[in-house]
């Protein structure tokens, strides 16, 4: 008990409960609390975006369609299925009698095309899993983008090379107002658009000739809210 | 360890004493459904964690959770679907809009319209351009059945004998049965309601050459054709307001109601047009004399309040007067209770303008007036140029509701409406209905309808019934024109149509409805010189060269028909009934749009009142109290009793032959002193949920509808006014819900108008009336421009975006380099001519079926929170405010339709946190939903009050299930969600909305123009390529909309008309939406005519106590008002 008292009486403890590295306490905890929130600050915006979360998507689709032999070895054009890609807003998922126009004929029998067998019987719509998706408050209109020349490639990368059709561009809004701020750097020939391997001479030659399409067609694209949210 | 299972007892009959709320339909309905899910206590599978003990759920939670972490499965997107089509039909891209011309089928006339189907789903009715005399336009009722289509009451299934649901199949069947049991018709009746379909014609005949001692009967509470009839069986009048420069109108509400109200409207409105002083001094005159305040009223020059018993007398003196101004022969015209000289003036009006000039009568007015008003027209010389007789041979030998209950018959067909709710009730109707078989085909089953409840309660046959928009038929517009009726979608239910039904019990060997259209179109088109053909006929929605005949007179006596009135009182009132603007004569007694949007006049919604006069309201006298201090400091009397900002009306009992309804008084300036005004529609007993409630007043404990049934007053001598009424007053009294009750524009001068002459000495007497005169908006060198031009030329403060001749544009380098300007976008902007607008209420509307605007219900109208973006105001004004103390007697109304002003420097975006409203390049105040935070502070900021907030969830729950917490049923019925556009968000709770312009018809417009330009510079949208939906719906064409900043727009040359001014524009905000001042005609001999408008005397009073002489420009002193 005596000992006790003593070591609480000990000249260093009175007057001064905590001990001497506590002075430096507060400041190392905001450092470390600083460096905490610049590392989830840093974290939240390189993670949390559509960058990281939704490119490179690529989910099993239920008719195992290989785009790259269709659109690239085949050479079909893209406007063969997507057949309203020009009048509507929306670039149509073709409807299963497209599929038919071929394979009546070719593969008709093989497992690969049984699903579409199926919904020609049974007039059941074939489930697609949706891949590139905007929030339902985004209304985007495909049919002006492809008649003044922004090609499918802007949005869906080279589906030409693609097995499985995949997600390859964010699809954000500063991904649609970094286009829409500077089109020259995306604008071709319109007759090139569906042509997804076109690309210019170089990229100069591009802002030479995507200039002079934004200036000769007055190529204004809408940069305020009402131009996509309604 | 087993649950034990408990099951609910069944509530006895006695048990049941709280209110009858009901969650589902299900439950309402006590399906089997429902009633194994309550037994349950738990759904299927929900319970199922009760085999599991504690232990193993915590591993199992655990792992659950450490799983979750692992993977951020939790985080993962849904995985959505794209549907294609197996094989795409014809016509159709999905994303596009594909419209069908059809016709909205009236009793009296079809609406020619058509109908905007996105993938084969309606979602819109617009006017068929195709038929001049309609135009683009549409009525409020025409816009509003497409939600009728999809009413989730509707009834889906045929009901048999026997009670149970059966097929449309099995319904056939057992009509056929029917029939062959019928024998030739003896003991059988059809009752139906009128219609103009000829294919239905073709096929009653087929039915009468079956059932030769059948009787087909045509019943309607509100006959538009009465008229007509009263002059003679195949005749119809057909006035032309359009050709007229003075107009009578006895008691007729043509802008108001009727199959005939926006071709009437139209007329009427291009002889109002007033674009110069010179137009205006030649644009029509409208005298009005009505017992209730009507819209035609409201738009009369001068109006006359006479209870419409007396004004059999009036029309006589009216004739008496023309035919002697004329030479014609002596009229007998009893006394009556009106100032000799307003009979006299008018007369001498109407005789001043021969061959200009028309006098129109109500329908329901006696048979003797409709020949005095012939007589009186034939001596104007109106007949042939602002009045046709045409010829209209269906009603021969159509029976009576009358002659149909006389003849007892045992087995009863009703093809529609609903009698056993509507029917007068000393037809004997209900009586008859009780012991006959029953055939009943409706729309609504026998949970919604009392017709079809009483076939369920008979052991009848119930079959459900197509909605217009699911079946074929055909009519005739109200100038004869042969219209299509075609289905837009195949039926949502197994219904059949009444085509299909009439031609399964004649026996017709194709019952196929098309066959019968197409066996009329065949017909009808042989009489014209149109070789189209059928498909023609479809896609183009008129027969070109369609028209009635004129009727030829056998012989006009000459000698007019002797009428008397009686004596009216306090002591002995009368009663008029009328459709309400609501529920109409019952049959949209479901339709949430309609029974939101409020009466035009008293602006009462979701119910019905006792419209009563302030001298009758005196001499109950109702005493006003508390007394309100108005925003002008000057004391009101409170005589509706506004209390907590809730208005509470009187409970009355009226009583006419010992017949007696109650419900609440509202006190209406305007009105005939003894005329007791009372909306019938209202107060069903089985109706759908809609237009149901819980009972309040009544004491039951059953649902009924909202309002009160005011058929108890109508029989059949007298259906649609009778006097010997009396009132009195229960001491009771109820919260209704009022959106407005307005009296003065609170010191604002929002509306403005003037009289012709006004318009003549000063042609911008509008622009600096009022405050604008004394603290005129800060335009700086601007000063001088018009208003249209200063909207696109002035700075914008508080704006997101730069300004249109900007010289920095979003690429610099692209349009620098070619020194160049970046293309101008175009400014959007709208005018309303307040001249022309009648108040239909029909942009409303058309604005809540464009924008997907929820319905709230009463609860929540009641607490203002009513969604709808234009509020069509009603001001009345009767030039002696200051006075304050007396209710005026004979009011003068303007209405002024105000939604979003989208101002340019406007005060809402200032204050916005979250940045969620901002203005666009194209002048628009954007309102970006998913950035709302629901501060509302925009709101708070908005001067014009146009903002509206969700505060609940409006479009996600049920009217009634707002408050069940977040477990609470969510969802909508999934019909409801197949009439949205697609092209607007539906907008959630906490988020502020407001009129966007129809941003995605801009919108639309804007990228067909630059799809079509391609490699091009040809991106302008022309001039009319825009179509907002209250401009495309206004029968008036008082909207227009465009680009402003292109002087040879519509829009513009509106805009640029001097009788342009803006709205509060001395707060600077620079309004993107101005307003045409309104005009008056008055006639300055007349008794009472004011040379200025009662409004402005208001204002004079104000205007002096701010001194004069300072910024007020010299031109107001021309036209200051001379008193009254």
């Amino acid at each position: 008990m005596r000992r006790l008292l003593d070591f609480l009486n000990r000249p260093a403890a009175r007057g001064n409960i905590f001990p001497r590295w506590a002075n430096a306490a507060p400041a190392r905890i905001l450092i470390c609390l600083v460096i905490a929130g610049a590392l989830v600050t840093a974290a939240v915006n390189e993670y949390a975006t559509n960058k990281y979360l939704n490119v490179g998507y690529t989910p099993d689709q239920p008719v195992a369609f290989d785009h790259s032999f269709h659109a690239g070895v085949l050479g079909i054009d893209c406007r063969y299925c997507h057949t309203n890609v020009e009048k509507s807003p929306h670039s149509n998922v073709p409807a299963t009698s497209t599929c038919w126009n071929c394979h009546s004929i070719v593969k008709k029998d093989a497992p690969t095309t049984a699903a579409i067998r199926e919904s020609m019987a049974s007039g059941a719509p074939i489930q697609w899993v949706k891949v590139h998706k905007v929030p339902d408050y985004v209304y985007f209109p495909h049919s002006v983008h492809v008649s003044r020349g922004i090609s499918c490639v802007e949005c869906h990368g080279r589906v030409d090379q693609m097995e499985v059709v995949g997600q390859q561009k964010p699809l954000n809004m500063s991904f649609c107002l970094d286009c829409h701020r500077n089109p020259e750097l995306a604008i071709r020939p319109v007759d090139k658009v569906t042509d997804l391997g076109w690309q210019a001479a170089s990229p100069a030659a591009q802002v030479a000739q995507g200039t002079k399409f934004v200036h000769d067609w007055k190529v204004a694209p809408p940069q305020s809210c009402s131009g996509c949210h309604r | 360890m087993s649950k034990r299972v408990f099951v609910h007892p069944e509530p006895k009959a006695g048990e049941v004493t709280g209110p009858g709320y009901w969650r589902s339909l299900e439950e309402r309905n006590k399906s089997p459904e429902f009633r194994t899910r309550a037994e349950r206590e738990f759904l299927d599978g929900a319970s199922e964690l009760s085999a599991v003990d504690r232990r193993s759920f915590l591993a199992l939670m655990g792992a659950s959770f450490g799983l979750a972490g692992l993977g951020l499965s939790g985080c993962r997107e849904p995985r959505n679907h794209t549907l294609p089509y197996a094989k795409t039909p014809e016509m159709t891209i999905p994303g596009v809009a594909t419209y069908f011309a059809t016709s909205f089928p009236g009793e009296y006339a079809n609406q020619p319209i058509l109908v905007e189907t996105q993938q084969r789903r309606p979602t819109k009715v617009e006017g068929n351009p195709s038929h001049p005399a309609n135009g683009t336009a549409s009525s409020k009722l025409a816009q509003a059945s497409i939600l009728g289509l999809y009413d989730p009451d509707r009834a889906t299934t045929s009901v048999g004998a026997d009670g149970t649901p059966i097929s449309s199949a099995a319904a056939r069947d057992a009509l056929a049965a029917f029939a062959r049991e019928a024998g030739d018709g003896a003991g059988l009746a059809f009752l139906a309601r009128p219609s103009t379909s000829e294919a239905r014609w073709q096929l009653v005949q087929r039915i009468r050459a079956r059932f030769p001692r059948a009787i087909w009967a045509e019943h309607t509470p509100v006959d538009q054709a009465a008229g007509d009839r009263a002059l003679h069986e195949a005749v119809r009048v057909l006035p032309d307001y359009a050709a007229a420069k003075r107009i009578l109108s006895l008691d007729a509400d043509f802008l108001g109601s009727g199959d005939a109200q926006v071709e009437a409207t139209r007329a009427y409105a291009s002889a109002r047009r007033a674009d110069t002083p010179e137009q205006a001094k030649a644009m029509v005159r409208l005298y009005a004399v009505e017992s209730l305040f009507t819209l035609t009223g409201a738009a009369a020059d001068h109006r006359l309040p006479l209870g419409t018993s007396q004004i059999a007398a009036f029309a006589a003196a009216v004739a008496a007067e023309v035919s002697r101004l004329t030479g014609g022969a002596a009229v007998a015209a009893p006394k009556v209770d009106v100032d000799p000289k307003w009979v006299a003036e008018c007369a001498a009006d109407l005789v001043a303008h021969r061959g200009q000039s028309l006098i129109v009568a109500g329908a329901h007015l006696p048979a003797a007036v409709h020949q005095l008003v012939a007589f009186a027209n034939r001596q104007l010389g109106a007949d042939g140029k602002t009045v046709r007789y045409v010829v209209d041979d269906k009603r021969g030998d159509v029976s009576t509701l009358a002659q149909l209950v006389a003849a007892k018959p045992a087995k009863l067909v009703i093809l529609g409406g609903n009698p056993a709710f509507d029917a007068p009730a000393d037809s004997g109707f209900l009586a008859l209905a009780q012991k006959a078989a029953i055939v009943r085909l409706g729309l609504y089953g026998p949970d919604a309808d009392e017709t079809s409840r009483l076939t369920r309660d008979r052991k009848g046959l119930f079959v459900a019934e197509s909605h217009y928009l699911e079946s074929w038929s055909d009519g005739r517009a109200l100038d004869g024109t042969y219209v299509p009726v075609q289905p837009m979608i195949a039926p949502l239910y197994d219904t059949l149509s009444d085509l299909e039904v009439l031609a399964v019990l004649a026996g017709a060997p194709d019952t196929d409805a098309l066959h019968w259209v197409k066996e009329s179109f065949e017909r009808q088109a042989r009489l014209t010189t149109d070789s189209a053909g059928f498909e023609a006929w479809l896609a183009e929605g008129v027969l070109r060269g369609s028209r009635r005949n004129p009727f030829e007179w056998a012989a006009r006596g000459k000698e007019t028909p002797r009428v008397t009135v009686p004596e009216l009182s306090r002591r002995n009132l009368e009663v008029r009934l009328v459709p309400s603007a609501g529920a109409t004569d019952g049959s949209t007694a479901n339709n949430a749009w309609l029974l939101e949007s409020p009466d035009p006049m008293s602006k009462v919604c979701w119910e019905n009142v006792i419209l009563v006069s302030p001298a009758l309201a005196k001499s109950l006298e109702i005493e006003p109290e508390p007394m309100v201090i108005n925003k002008l400091g000057a004391l009101n009397r409170n005589i509706n009793q506004v209390v907590d900002g809730k208005l509470r009306a009187r409970v009355a009992r009226v009583t006419v032959g010992g017949r007696t309804v109650e419900g609440p008084v509202f006190i209406m300036p305007g009105l005939a002193k003894w005329t007791l005004g009372l909306q019938l529609g209202f107060g069903r007993r089985v109706v759908g949920r809609a237009g149901a409630r819980v009972a309040e007043r009544l004491n039951e404990s059953r649902i009924v509808g909202v309002g009160f049934d005011a058929y108890p007053l109508a029989s059949v001598a007298a259906p649609a006014f009778s006097a010997g009424a009396s009132l009195e007053l229960t001491g009771e009294t109820v919260v209704i819900a009022n959106t407005q009750d307005h009296w003065s524009m609170e010191g604002r001068d929002i509306v403005r108008e003037g009289s012709v002459e006004d318009f003549s000495n000063n042609p911008a007497f509008a622009a600096r009336l009022g405050l604008d005169g004394h603290v005129p908006a800060v335009y700086g060198a601007d000063e001088k421009l018009s208003p249209a031009a200063k909207a696109i030329t002035t700075p914008r403060g508080n704006s997101a975006y730069e300004h249109p001749d900007h010289v920095v544009p979003p690429n610099v380098a692209v349009w620098r380099d070619a020194g160049d300007k970046s293309p101008l976008p175009q400014q959007w902007g709208m005018s309303i001519d307040l001249n022309t607008c009648t108040g239909c209420n029909a942009c409303v509307t058309a604005c809540q079926a464009e924008n997907n605007i929820p319905v709230v219900g009463r609860d929540q109208v009641l607490k203002g929170r009513d969604m709808r973006w234009i509020r069509l105001d009603r001001y009345f004004f009767d030039g002696r405010e200051q006075a304050g103390m007396e209710i005026p007697e004979n009011p003068q109304v303007t209405f002024l339709g105000v939604a979003c002003q989208h101002c340019e420097t406007a005060p809402c975006e200032s204050v916005c946190p979250a940045n969620a409203t901002v203005h666009d390049e194209q002048g628009l105040n954007t309102m970006a939903y998913n950035r709302c935070i629901g501060t509302r502070y925009c709101a708070n900021n908005c001067p014009y009050k146009v903002r509206r907030f969700n505060f609940l969830d409006y479009n996600e729950r049920e009217v009634g299930r707002y408050y069940r917490g977040p477990l609470g049923e969510k969802g909508m019925p999934e019909t409801l969600k197949m009439q949205k556009n697609p092209d607007v968000s539906v907008r959630m709770r906490g988020v502020m909305e407001k009129c966007t312009y129809c941003v995605q018809r801009i919108q639309e417009a804007k990228v067909q123009a630059k799809a079509r330009a391609g490699a091009s510079p040809d991106t302008a949208v022309r001039d009319g390529a825009i179509q907002v939906a209250c401009q495309q719906a206004c029968p008036a064409g008082a909207i227009e909309f465009g680009d402003i900043a292109d002087a040879s727009t519509r829009v513009a040359k509106a805009k640029a008309s001097p009788r342009t001014y803006g709205a509060l524009t001395y707060l600077n905000t620079r309004p993107r939406t101005t307003y045409q001042a309104k005009l008056r005609n008055p006639n300055l001999r007349m008794p009472g005519a004011a040379r200025t408008p009662l409004s402005r005397v208001e204002m004079a009073g104000r205007e002096g106590s701010h001194g004069s002489g300072h910024a007020a420009p010299a031109g107001e002193h021309g036209a200051h008002p001379s008193g009254h």
